[in-house]
Order: structure tokens, then sequence, then C-alpha cells
């Protein structure tokens, strides 16, 4: 039993920074149609300017903020060339932000070098009923929940967020009324990129970063959000939580190998099971 | 001989543009007949892939996937069941197309950027799978030692061994080429045309779409498993590290770049994309340059190259050259019979 909750809590930890890259995800999506597949770039960008700034010797917190602001601007510069161009079709979209991740690297290498990098977070532990807790976990968790809160009051109670929200339930309407759809949507991929420098900078005292770690980060964010249909943040933490806790099991019983492996046949599972639910509903081009 | 009077421009093109090809492989050393070969079998597999996202309008970010698939089935099947390479390769095509039903089966449901995620996902699993049975595939360390093709006692071996590759790759993609060609304009063809224009309108003119799709999908893979299997026999040792992401994401910038559904944009987006990036590995390379100068190259390029290509000729460039063509002929055309007329 104590070493299930070891595992399930480490889980938890892993699957807090898999619900920031998915709740990325969403915000980009909700607002823009498209899938941004460089935002596992984001995270990566954001891991490895902490770790940069950290070795400059900024303190703490300033360096994390530094770079969850850099990932942003990243985000924003991201948005520009996958959308900026007047008519380009989501599908193109996607395509466009697919070569912006593997130009990513380019860029990563040249900065940041390419070795696996990570710096150390939070020291010490605590021990609750024989678990061994890294305050570490507990930092992610809390960040974590402060993010989905603030995201939630953003989405529902400020203008911005409903001008955001807008422009996805129904561009047309939204331009009609005065929204800028473009510049929203350029909004909401400083967000998603602010939202995926911080899973990094929260992931990469957890476990090493290099500039290919995007793709095992994409790919779990993705499947999280993927359970709220990539539109719902709340759904997609709870994926997230599922997914990371399942692959700690997995890890922890089983084999570390498998994990990711579990992972993407959970999201595949889950995507076929929700197309065939929802098909009869949605047709027309996707 | 009247049929050869009236065969269009593009006609002789292509025919000039085949004959060279066949006949560059005396011209070239071993070094440059493998990058020739590798062009002939990535034409293979983007002929595929263009045909499955021109038509069918689904992307797979795993080609790779089946690349790897026929790549390990014909190699293991040469290897440990004894079969001759030729059937070997044979039943790995079919048994890739036969994955690619399988899978394909419940992947088809999705779309768009679904699907895109789903193959990526697939090919994560498929290249972990292999690193794992290790008794079969050799694990992370890969299969060595895969003869080479054959026919009864003649091997392809020795002096000649690239050259006799070359034509064996070549052939195959002028194959595949011609293949693409003639679907498209017959029966089944104008189905997917019309698939490709409006799925709904596919569909209310009584086109099985998801049928339809599902064979573009089986083909495409046997396409990339035929390849994967000449590949295999030519380089003779393959391992999970040997089929990356990135092979899939060449795949697609080589479809993308020729013009997607484009037949002859297949051929040329391959040998484009490959190209370049055998000039910048040598670029990266020369004494002076850091270690990591390649790999920088390369990621900057395909990077680059896609996000251009999709944001000033969203269609492709053979395609895009074409529509160039097509405008000013038509110009002179008007122009000729307003001359007529006055």
């Amino acid at each position: 039993m104590r070493l299930f909750l070891q595992y399930a809590s480490s889980g938890v930890a892993t699957g807090c920074t898999f619900a920031l890259v998915a709740t990325g995800f969403v915000t980009i999506y909700r607002v823009t149609r498209v899938v941004n597949f460089a935002q596992g770039a984001f995270a990566v960008i954001g891991g490895m300017t902490a770790f940069t700034l950290l070795g400059h010797g900024l303190p703490h917190f300033v360096a994390e903020a530094l770079a969850v602001i850099t990932a942003g601007l990243v985000g924003l510069l991201v948005g520009a060339v996958a959308i900026g161009k007047r008519g380009t079709p989501p599908l193109a979209s996607l395509i466009i932000t697919l070569g912006i991740g593997i130009g990513a690297y380019a860029a990563l290498i040249l900065v940041f070098g390419d070795q696996p990098v990570s710096f150390e977070g939070l020291r010490g532990a605590a021990t609750i009923g024989g678990v061994t807790m890294p305050f570490q976990f507990l930092l992610v968790v809390v960040v974590t929940a402060a993010t989905f809160a603030a995201l939630t009051v953003f989405f529902n109670r400020t203008y911005m967020g409903k001008a955001l929200t807008a422009c996805s339930s129904n561009p047309h309407a939204a331009r009609l009324v005065g929204i800028g759809i473009t510049r929203m949507g350029l909004v909401s991929f400083a967000l998603g990129g602010a939202l995926g420098g911080l899973a990094g900078v929260l992931l990469t005292p957890l476990q090493p970063v290099s500039f290919d770690s995007d793709v095992g980060l994409a790919i779990n964010g993705f499947a999280a959000a993927v359970f709220g249909g990539i539109l719902r943040p709340a759904t997609a933490l709870v994926g997230a939580l599922v997914l990371g806790v399942a692959e700690a099991l997995v890890a922890g019983y089983w084999r570390a190998s498998f994990q990711s492996g579990v992972a993407l046949v959970i999201m595949l599972a889950l995507m076929v099971w929700q197309a065939s639910r929802r098909q009869l509903l949605e047709e027309g081009p996707a | 001989m009247s049929w050869l009077r009236d065969r269009s421009a593009g006609f002789w093109v292509t025919v000039g543009a085949g004959l060279a090809t066949l006949l560059l492989p005396i011209a070239l050393n071993d070094e440059q007949l493998t990058v020739f070969i590798f062009i002939g079998l990535a034409t293979v597999v983007v002929a595929g892939l263009s045909l499955l996202m021109g038509f069918a309008g689904q992307i797979s970010l795993g080609q790779g996937a089946f690349y790897a698939i026929g790549a390990y089935t014909a190699a293991l099947l040469a290897k440990d069941a004894g079969l001759p390479p030729l059937l070997a390769m044979a039943v790995a095509t079919a048994a890739t197309a036969g994955v690619a039903v399988v899978v394909g089966l419940p992947l088809f449901r999705l779309r768009g950027h679904y699907l895109a995620f789903a193959t990526l996902a697939f090919q994560l699993i498929v290249v972990s799978v292999v690193g794992e049975v290790r008794s079969l595939t050799g694990g992370d360390t890969g299969l060595t030692a895969i003869p080479s093709l054959s026919v009864g006692p003649l091997a392809v071996e020795g002096q000649y061994r690239a050259f006799v590759f070359a034509y064996i790759a070549w052939v195959l993609a002028v194959a595949v080429l011609l293949l693409n060609r003639n679907l498209v304009r017959s029966r089944p063809g104008r189905a997917l045309r019309a698939l490709a224009t409006s799925e709904a309108g596919a569909l209310a003119a009584g086109v099985d779409v998801g049928r339809f799709k599902l064979q573009v999908f089986a083909l495409s893979a046997a396409y990339a498993g035929l390849a994967g299997g000449v590949y295999a026999f030519f380089v003779g040792y393959i391992a999970p590290g040997s089929f990356p992401i990135l092979l899939s994401i060449q795949f697609l910038i080589m479809a993308t770049v020729g013009g997607l559904g484009s037949v002859s944009g297949s051929v040329v987006g391959a040998a484009m994309v490959y190209l370049l990036i055998q000039v910048l590995t040598r670029l990266g390379t020369l004494p002076g340059m850091p270690l990591h100068a390649p790999a920088v190259f390369s990621y900057a390029v395909y990077g680059l190259v896609l996000v251009l290509i999709l944001l000033l000729l969203p269609q492709g460039l053979i395609p895009a050259v074409q529509a160039r063509l097509g405008a000013a002929r038509a110009v002179s055309a008007v122009e000729a019979s307003a001359a007529e007329a006055a």
C-alpha cells in the first residue's frame, strides 16, 4: 500500500505538468481550432531558459518567472507565423506548427546545447503516513491548482477571457461585435506558450529535459487534452492526473520502458471511443 | 504512329526525365548511387503519402512505422525463416498493408489533427515494441547480417551491388508512380477526387467514403512497406533507431514540397528535400564546423521548408508550376484566337 501511494504521488506530480501542457493545447485550440504541435517545445524552452538563468546566478522565482515569460513570447511568435496569414486552414497551421517544432530543435541546440539539463527545485521532503513526498512534488501540485483556478476565473469572469471564448464558439458573431479574431488567436498562443513554459519550469527539477523532450511532453499533454475534446481545461486536468498515475504505476510495478506505450494506447482508445460517439453529430471537416 | 503526335508536351517531359533517370546510375559512383537509391525509396513512400494526403485528405505522421514494419518483416523472413528475399519482400509488402487495415479500421474514425496525433502515436508504439521484443528483433541493437537480394543462386553482391540496387529502387519508384497516375484516372480515382473535394458530396454521390479512405491508407502503407523491404536488403542492418519520428516528418515534408496528390510531385519533392539535406550535411561536416552543425542545419531546414511552403505555396511546388504554365498556355491560346479573328 505504501509503495502504491509512493508511485501514485509521483504520478500526480508528473500528471500536473502534463495538465499544464494540456491546458496550453486547450487554450490555443479553443480560440483558433489549431492543434499546436510546437506545444512541447514551449515546455522545453521554459525548462532550459530557467536552467540557464539560474546558472547565471539569478535567484529562484525570478529565473522561473523570466523563463515563463520567454516561453510566452515564443508562443506569440509561433502564433504569428501559424495563424498570422489570413485564410490559413487549421490543418495547414498544424503542419506549420510541426515545422516550427522541428525548427525549434535547431535553435535549442544552438542556444542551449544538445545535452539534457536539470536544476534543483525545492529541497527536502515531507513524510506523510510513511510516504515520502518531496517538496517539489507539492509545489508542482499547488502551482497547477492555482493556475487552473486562475484560468477558470480568467475565462469566465474577465472581458478578455470571454472574448477568447467568443472567438471559438462563433467566430463570425465575435467579429461582428468587434473582437479581433487574429489578435485573440495571438493572445491564446502567448498564453499557451506561457502555460507550456510553466510546465517545463516545474518539470525540469523532476526529470532532465533535452531539446527533443518535446515529443513525449506534447504526446502526453495532447492525450490529456483529448479527455475533454481539447476544449475543457477541467477535464484535461482529470485526464492528465489519470495518465500521470497510470504511467507511474506501470513504471513502478511493471517496466519503465512500457510507461509511454501505455499512455499512447490509452490516448488512442479514448480518441477512437470519443470519435465513435461524436461522429453522428459532427459531420464536415474537423 | 499517330498516337505519338497526339501526346502533350508534358508527356515528352515525363518520358525524357524517366529515361535520364534510368541512364543516370551509369555515371554515378558508389556513394552517389547510395543517395540515388535512397531518393528512389523515398519516392515510393512519398507517392503513397501524397495520395493519402492529397486525395483522402488525411495526414499520416506514421509512414515511418510502415517503413519499419516492411523492413523488419522482410529482413526476418529472409534471415530467420529462410524465405527467398524477393518472396520475403512481397510478403512484407502485403503484411504492411494488412497491418494498415487492422490499425486503420479504428483510427480512421478520427479526422484531421486527431488522426495526425494517432499515427504519430502508432509509430512511437511500433518502434518501442520492436525495441522490446528482443528475442525476435534483436532489441535496440537491431538486426545485423541481413542477406542481400537474390534470385535463385544469383545474389546482388560485389562490385555492382549498388548499381543493381539503384535500378531495383527506381524501377519500383517508376512502377509506383505509373500505378498512381492510372489510379487517379480510373473509376476509383474519380471517386477519390470527389472525396478530396467534398467528403459529404462524395458520400451523397454513392462513394463508400470510409472504405476508400481505408484502401488508400493500406496502399500508402504497402508502398512504405515495399520501400522498407528494399532498404533492409540494401543496408543490411536495421534497428529501432533507423526509424525515428523525424523520418515520418521527412516524408511529410517531401510530399508537401512536391504537392499533395501530384504524381510527379512525389519524385521532385523526394529528390529536392533529400539532396538539400545531403548538401547541408556536407556543409555541416566541413572542417571547423561544430560537432552538432549537421543536426542543426537539417532541423532548421526541415522547419523552414515546411513553414515556407505552407505559407507561400500551400498547394506545393509542382502544382504551382503547372498552374503557372497552364495559365500562360491559356493566355497564348486566347491571344492566338484573337489574332485569328482580327
